[in-house]
């Protein structure tokens, strides 16, 4: 910098806001939570196959489904359970 | 006798045509109900002008319109600096941007904020600096999605 040039001003502590008569965009509706109803023969290892290709995911809807499931090896048909995403 | 058969005759001229009047009625097929008008078919609602910045204007107020009191070009190194955006036209999101500079171009601030506007609006975007603003040129630039849709330059003195 040459001795002539003047130093530039410093901004850093400007404080800003904005605000508007329009309303905010809404929000993304959330989506529906997925469900699946027991049918004869199922088990939580089959659905999770279902769901997620990988029957090792059972816990996965077991964990969502504690309310209702008791024993993971029990579920009865015509249950509706929670399929997390 | 001979004026029983004129009466009967008679009688029957009149009392026939009124038969047959009342046949012919009765053969008459029913009067067609009025005519009913066809529903007008629904105008759809008129589309909603899309967004567009009509002006923006500076001060060192504003209102709970979030318009600008008094539009100046001139403002003091303690004012808080209001732009004011006004917008008409309908958009799901728009984001508008404040872009405020000084002299060359030097960036003070920039602040951003997203609206759905259903139709006219008003959009307050301001600055303030504690320590006062430097004397100079100063220009706050208006994007809407990006786009440099308005600007406005004032002074500080």
């Amino acid at each position: 910098m040459s001795s002539g040039d003047k130093p530039k001003p410093d901004f850093s502590n400007v404080q800003s806001g904005a605000s508007s008569t329009a309303p905010p965009p809404a929000a993304p509706k959330a989506a529906a939570p997925r469900t699946y109803t027991v049918l004869a023969g199922d088990n939580l290892s089959k659905i999770a196959k279902k769901f997620y290709g990988d029957a090792n995911k059972w816990k996965k809807i077991f964990e969502a489904n504690k309310d209702t499931i008791k024993n993971p090896d029990l579920i009865k048909v015509g249950q509706v359970l929670r399929v997390p995403e | 006798m001979k004026r029983t058969r004129l009466l009967v005759l008679g009688v029957a001229c009149v009392a026939v045509p009124i038969a047959l009047s009342a046949c012919k009625r009765a053969e008459t097929p029913p009067p067609a109900p009025p005519a009913v008008a066809p529903a007008p078919a629904p105008t759809p609602p008129p589309a909603a002008a899309p967004f567009r910045v009509s002006s923006v204007d500076v001060g060192n107020a504003i209102g709970a319109d979030k318009r600008v009191t008094v539009p100046s070009a001139t403002l003091a190194p303690g004012d808080t600096i209001y732009a004011s955006v006004a917008s008409t036209g309908a958009a799901p999101s728009v984001t508008l941007v404040a872009r405020w500079t000084y002299g060359d171009g030097q960036l003070v601030n920039e602040q951003s904020t997203t609206i759905a506007p259903t139709g006219p609006a008003y959009s307050e975007f301001h600055i303030a600096k504690p320590d006062g603003w430097p004397a100079g040129t100063y220009k706050v630039e208006i994007l809407a999605d990006g786009t440099s849709v308005a600007s406005k330059s004032f002074e500080v003195k």
